[in-house]
């Protein structure tokens, strides 16, 4: 097993790593029970700004947790509905990775709270990632690398209760987030192709997109900047986010696809952070993908934030991925700012399924 | 430039002809739904990335055309 940096492609941009051996098996996503349509918030924003946000977000409907509910519940439930498809035996885990920025306390761990209520082995590593719009794609490299350096299995986790975070006075964000829940699972597998992954980060963006308070850095200092808004809940400069992507993922996606040697037509699917539609409308045209390359399901989910990326793979990409091998560019971008692609080669998977609770 | 100027006319959801140097965008819902159409307007007309705060600043359609101007290549 090598593990080959692609950093001496000079002139492709970004560095990049290829890592051989890893292969997806099955993914499934839970959504919450309370299910939210644009109506339901009339009351709140009135017609005219309701309509005005979402025919440029895109949303149409959006899931989130009932009091009590937290992001493991829900990547419980879509973990034990991914053991009992893939039929791996509990102690054949030898890592659990839960990306999320929703975690169920500030300690533990929640991958550790998962190890316990999944019921798997003293061997098995379980740790947590803080990130949101990118983690999903972190989570495939780090599980990758896990896998490079000898893991057999590896359960990626991802998933978000945003509406626990967001002003529900602020129309910006609180018609565009939903929750879910999400477990992924990873193999080794010395047949599998190379997958080609490209990361990259701007902290200078971290203020952008922001919960200021609940950490430990004085919150009144955060507050002042962020003005009106309450720094226990989630601040975002839509137009500064936005500026950042355009910049941004455009290049991302031509760098990963020049270390892969391929080119936009080679790729079945581009799995798109589900950021907002407007967004994704736009950079799928800079990218020069078709209509059909570029899935879009914002339109029944909302921003999941770390969930957009697998719940697009047991959604709207099911029944292609358990079908048939395809070549997919998994994309995530946003919060931090951070962003992350991999180009996989996927054989059909074992499972790709969506669970409504 | 007459796509800019019909790009703007629907951003703001009036006739092309109302879109002068002086157009006022306080007065005409000048939000952060509307900065962003506008950034991604002159991305789609002119290949140039606006700075989001900046743009936020502009007072009228002359001040995003300087700013427009001035900007980096997308």
């Amino acid at each position: 097993m090598t593990f080959q940096p692609l950093s001496s492609l000079k002139g492709a941009g970004s560095p990049g790593f290829a890592l051989p051996g890893v292969r997806m098996r099955g993914v499934v996503s839970a959504l919450p029970e309370r299910r939210l349509e644009n109506g339901d918030f009339t009351g709140r924003f009135g017609e005219d700004a309701v309509r005005d946000v979402t025919r440029m977000i895109g949303v149409q409907t959006r899931y989130w947790v009932p009091p009590g509910q937290t992001t493991s519940d829900l990547c419980l439930v879509a973990g034990e509905r991914l053991l009992e498809r893939m039929a791996w035996a509990r102690d054949s885990v030898d890592a659990l990775i839960f990306v999320s920025q929703t975690p169920d306390q500030r300690l533990p761990a929640t991958a550790c709270v998962l190890h316990n209520r999944l019921g798997l082995a003293p061997h098995c590593q379980a740790f947590d990632v803080g990130l949101g719009c990118s983690g999903y794609v972190y989570g495939l490299w780090l599980a990758s690398t896990l896998i490079t350096a000898g893991c057999g299995r590896v359960l990626l986790m991802a998933g978000e209760t945003s509406s626990l975070l967001i002003d529900h006075d602020d129309r910006g964000t609180a018609l565009l987030f939903g929750d879910a829940g999400t477990a992924t699972a990873l193999e080794r597998d010395d047949e599998a192709p190379v997958t080609t992954f490209v990361l990259g980060t701007d902290g200078g963006g971290a203020s952008n997109l922001i919960v200021p308070a609940g950490g430990f850095r004085a919150p009144a200092e955060d507050a002042r900047r962020t003005g009106p808004f309450n720094p226990e809940h989630l601040y975002m400069d839509g137009g500064e986010v936005f500026a950042f992507t355009l910049r941004a993922v455009p290049k991302l996606v031509a760098d990963t696809l020049a270390h892969a040697g391929c080119a936009v037509e080679d790729v079945d699917a581009f799995v798109l952070h589900q950021a907002n539609r407007f967004m994704l409308n736009h950079i799928a045209k800079k990218i020069g993908a078709r209509l059909e390359q570029a899935p879009i399901n914002i339109d029944r989910f909302g921003n999941t934030s770390s969930a957009t990326l697998p719940l697009l793979l047991t959604t709207d990409l099911a029944e292609r991925l358990m079908a048939a091998p395809a070549r997919i560019a998994l994309v995530g971008f946003g919060v931090g700012y951070s962003w992350g692609a991999a180009l996989m080669q996927t054989s059909p998977l074992g499972c790709a399924e969506t669970i409504y609770l | 430039m007459d796509d800019f100027i019909s790009g703007l006319a629907e951003i703001f959801e009036v006739d092309d002809g109302d879109i002068t140097p002086d157009f006022d965008l306080e007065t005409h819902n000048w939000d952060s739904l509307a900065i962003v159409s506008v950034i991604a307007l002159v991305d789609s007309c002119c290949g140039k990335l606006l700075n989001g705060r900046a743009l936020a600043q502009c007072k009228t359609v002359s001040d995003i055309e300087a700013l427009a101007n001035q900007a980096e290549a997308a």
